[in-house]
């Protein structure tokens, strides 16, 4: 009997009672799944803490769903729209593109371009063979005549290359020839390498196009007998301008194009201007056809635009400032951003559902490991009626969205401080690209994964997972511990995703006296950064409970929030690094990478940032000198001595894994006190490099009293604070001994303070009239 | 000297790699003793002694298909050590039967395992 294996997700992350949500769910070795509709209370089974709690929510889609196997279309490719067949050419036929290919003896076929049925050996395509070789091939059927170059292709190299078939004579062509420049190739012009090539042969067949073939670019059609119509010979690499033509251009004429001419109208069915469209706002899926047809191509799981193409020079480093120069769509055969499956059930969540974190729990056969899945959403309230909020980060989430680097990172090991300890549910996803990866790890042509989503399985956004790099509860199931001490104590609150402060803005947040976040906020789009930086001056009240804060600036499309861009850039502690030239978010038109690059450093909003990360052993605070201060002895009233957090969850302390800290520097506000910090981090905690110009021995843990959390608190205008704990470790030490501890108790006299109307105790009022800020809080 | 039939690899980057690397084995073999091997049994993550960091160092640097990692069968519970593959989609490996009862055990489990291959070879 095959082993049971559920996975699915669902296709809104944030949610309001009465909504409707679907749930696709994919099922190995089981026609038939338990569903229950729980809400989510701890996730971290650590035997230290209080284990998982759920709770079990009584709900019309519980029962029996039926479910089936479900199959992802992997791979990044464009298809032309083409209702009236002009592409299905029987006759002469001349096909173009400029290419940059990443990965020419991957070992089987690449098509670049083509109407090719690759089941039925119908049609006509360009691309690349498994000897790494141009080639250009017609089916009709029974026959393929194909003609190669003489040379395999480079890697990272552009060149101009195209295929002409003469019907009436037979004669094919294939043309190649470098376009390599200065800046835009791998290698320069010093080193000894053949681009060139030129072939010709008399083909023994004419193509034969089915009807219902479509053109693509970067894949050709295929079929299999269970998951019908797919799309196969993927490519990696980059494509700049291409085209088709119903005649054999001459090789004067494909010199021409070559050398950055017009190409000839003269036989053009399709020329798709890989530039067009560009707005100083970012780029859309569609590709747009400058011919006579109008065959505009649209992206399958986002070819990845703004990338440099085969004239850029080097003086310009965004597509915004010279947008011929940025014409390159890049491919790769395992991107993958929506595993658009059927939904298996729909539901229109209970009025009566109260804010939480919730998840639908699918189970098959026993329901033990890879069996159970938790496809887990969010409920906002209806209408906001808390003073408290947890903000819950799923652009984070996203980020780390199934990555893999336990098994494929380089760094892992050396960052980690350990070995990484391996669950069933990690080898399920390494052994499947199905899945699709997060930013975090790389294409499988060495590329670093600019776009995630969370319309696929996310493994790692669950309940009871254990990151393996770590070995510890990471992002999501770490950040219920938040939640979990927020019921122990009895507090009201609801909650919020990234997503619902993107699409709202400050608005999302205003309804609050309170925000506590998550142990790791760490990705903020433009407009997040910009709302909580507007909620903190209207007077909102702000707990920052994490670390490795409001560092990475990434970007959504409005109209499909569920997909992120991220393009690493910056520093040294990235987990792979944008080429020259692409650092920019095609999304937005914004640059990537790291906040610091713009001056907003995360201490400018909530006081301290990145300090730097060790992962293997977490240690304690001690009160600083601020904590004396009797203006604020209510932060740390009832603790009794120096030491706070000296255990925990997280590697048995509260100060650790990733920590902030204070640097007036970089922007923290002036009137910030240090409540406690930590210090002597073991030497596998490095200082990120914005600490210091140039790396140097003494960067580490027992050597820098930079690698510290400190824990920060200060006053805004319209009587908005901050306080922010500069640790991840800080919220899984909430749980211990039953959530009574010394960090718990510090937490609920912040919050308590927080939430009460008027002035905070000790506050400043001269700092409250701050002229031009209005209050947005309650 | 290295052999000539060595020189097989087009990146010639392996070839100083593995030369660096034997010295350093050279060099780590020699921070070897029971003293070491006790202090990570008691401690396998956070701060140690320069000896035993040295040769933390070392394996953790490994390329993939040489290192190991922990296997989480039952997590608090029940682990394996395997050995990374080393390529995308390939599955670690099991190396042995031997069952550990924390997670702690499992990275001396496999501490031992990189000493063992470190003498050796």
């Amino acid at each position: 009997m095959a082993q049971i294996k559920i996975f699915g997700y669902a296709d809104k992350i944030s949610v309001k009672p009465g909504d409707t949500i679907q749930f696709h769910v994919s099922a190995d070795g089981t026609s038939t799944a338990e569903a229950h509709l729980v809400r989510l209370i701890h996730g971290d089974e650590h035997p230290h803490g209080p284990g998982f709690i759920e709770e079990e929510i009584d709900c019309v889609a519980n029962g029996t769903w039926q479910v089936e196997k479900q199959f992802t279309q992997v791979g990044a490719f464009l298809e032309a729209t083409d209702p009236d067949r002009k592409l299905a050419l029987d006759g002469s036929i001349t096909l173009c593109a400029f290419i940059w290919p990443t990965w020419p003896d991957v070992g089987h076929r690449q098509c670049l371009l083509g109407r090719w049925d690759n089941d039925r050996n119908h049609g006509y395509g360009l691309g690349i063979n498994p000897s790494g070789r141009l080639e250009f091939w017609v089916g009709c059927g029974n026959e393929i005549d194909y003609l190669q170059a003489e040379l395999p292709l480079q890697k990272q190299a552009w060149y101009f290359v195209a295929a002409t078939f003469d019907a009436r004579s037979g004669r094919a062509t294939l043309y190649q020839e470098g376009v390599v420049n200065r800046y835009n190739s791998l290698l320069s012009k010093v080193a000894p390498v053949e681009y060139r090539s030129h072939v010709s042969e008399m083909f023994r067949f004419r193509q034969n196009n089915l009807p219902d073939t479509p053109f693509l670019v970067a894949g050709s059609r295929d079929w299999h007998a269970l998951r019908g119509h797919f799309v196969s010979q993927l490519y990696c690499g980059k494509i700049d301008r291409c085209g088709v033509f119903d005649r054999a251009l001459a090789r004067e004429e494909l010199d021409a194009i070559r050398a950055g001419g017009k190409p000839p109208s003269d036989g053009m069915v399709a020329y798709w201007d890989t530039t067009k469209g560009y707005t100083d706002r970012g780029i859309g899926d569609l590709v747009i056809d400058i011919g006579p047809n109008q065959l505009d191509a649209k992206g399958y799981n986002r070819p990845v635009r703004a990338q440099t193409g085969y004239n850029w020079n080097g003086r310009n480093d965004c597509f915004r400032l010279a947008p011929h120069e940025y014409g390159g769509i890049e491919f790769h055969a395992d991107a993958m951003i929506d595993s658009n499956w059927k939904a298996t059930k729909t539901l229109e969540l209970p009025e009566t559902l109260r804010s939480g974190a919730y998840a639908m729990r699918v189970r098959g056969g026993d329901g033990e490991g890879l069996a159970e899945e938790y496809i887990v959403f969010f409920v906002r309230p209806r209408t906001p009626t808390a003073r408290i909020a947890l903000l819950f980060s799923t652009a984070t989430y996203l980020a780390y969205a199934n990555e893999r680097f336990a098994t494929d990172g380089q760094i892992v090991q050396p960052m980690a401080g350990q070995p990484p300890t391996i669950s069933e549910v990690d080898i399920e996803i390494y052994e499947n690209p199905e899945f699709g990866a997060g930013c975090y790890d790389t294409h499988a042509d060495g590329a670093g994964v600019c776009y995630t989503s969370y319309r696929r399985p996310m493994v790692n956004m669950r309940p009871k997972y254990r990151i393996a790099a770590f070995d510890l509860p990471w992002n999501f199931p770490a950040d219920l511990s938040i939640l979990a001490w927020l019921e122990h104590k009895g507090y009201e609150y609801d909650v919020l995703t990234d997503e619902d402060v993107h699409l709202e803005g400050v608005a999302a947040m205003a309804p609050y006296a309170c925000i506590l976040n998550s142990t790791h906020p760490e990705y903020h789009s433009e407009r997040m950064l910009d709302a909580h930086e507007d909620y903190i001056a209207g007077g909102g009240r702000f707990i920052c409970m994490g670390a490795n804060s409001f560092c990475c600036n990434v970007a959504f499309r409005d109209d499909e929030p569920w997909i992120m861009e991220c393009r690493k850039t910056g520093g040294h502690w990235i987990a792979w690094a944008a080429r020259p030239g692409e650092y920019y978010l095609a999304t937005t038109g914004q640059m990537g990478g790291i906040w610091t690059g713009f001056q907003r450093w995360g201490q400018k909003l909530v006081g301290n940032t990145f300090a730097g990360e060790g992962f293997a052993h977490s240690q304690p605070y001690r009160r600083m000198p601020d904590s004396y201060d009797p203006a604020l002895a209510w932060i740390t009233e009832g603790i009794e001595g120096e030491i706070i957090g000296d255990f925990g969850l997280g590697n048995g302390g509260a100060a650790g894994i990733e920590i902030d800290c204070y640097k007036l520097g970089f922007g923290t506000p002036p009137n910030t006190k240090i409540i406690a910090s930590s210090g002597g981090h073991p030497d596998n905690y490095i200082a990120h490099d914005e600490e210091g110009a140039h790396a140097h021995q003494g960067f580490s843990g027992t050597h820098n009293y930079i690698l510290r959390a400190d824990m920060v608190y200060f006053e805004a205008p319209n009587n908005g604070a901050v306080f922010a704990t500069g640790s991840i470790a800080f919220g899984s030490a909430l749980p211990v001994n039953g959530f009574e501890n010394n960090v718990s108790q510090l937490l609920s006299n912040v919050v308590d303070a927080f939430i009460r109307p008027g002035p905070l105790s000790g506050s400043n009022t001269t700092r409250k009239s701050t002229a031009g800020l209005e209050r947005v809080a309650p | 000297m290295l052999p000539l039939e060595y020189d097989r690899s087009e990146d010639r980057d392996i070839i100083v790699r593995d030369r660096f690397d034997g010295l350093r084995r050279e060099f780590l073999r020699t921070l070897v003793n029971p003293e070491v091997i006790e202090e990570h049994r008691q401690l396998p993550l956070g701060q140690h002694s320069e000896r035993l960091e040295r040769l933390l160092i070392y394996f953790r640097q490994r390329p993939l298909e040489q290192r190991y990692a922990v296997r989480a069968i039952e997590p608090f519970r029940r682990y394996q050590v395997v050995k990374l593959s080393g390529r995308r989609g390939v599955p670690p490996r099991l190396i042995d039967d031997a069952i550990y009862t924390s997670a702690n055990d499992a990275r001396h489990g496999l501490f031992l395992r990189c000493i063992r291959d470190l003498l050796e070879t």
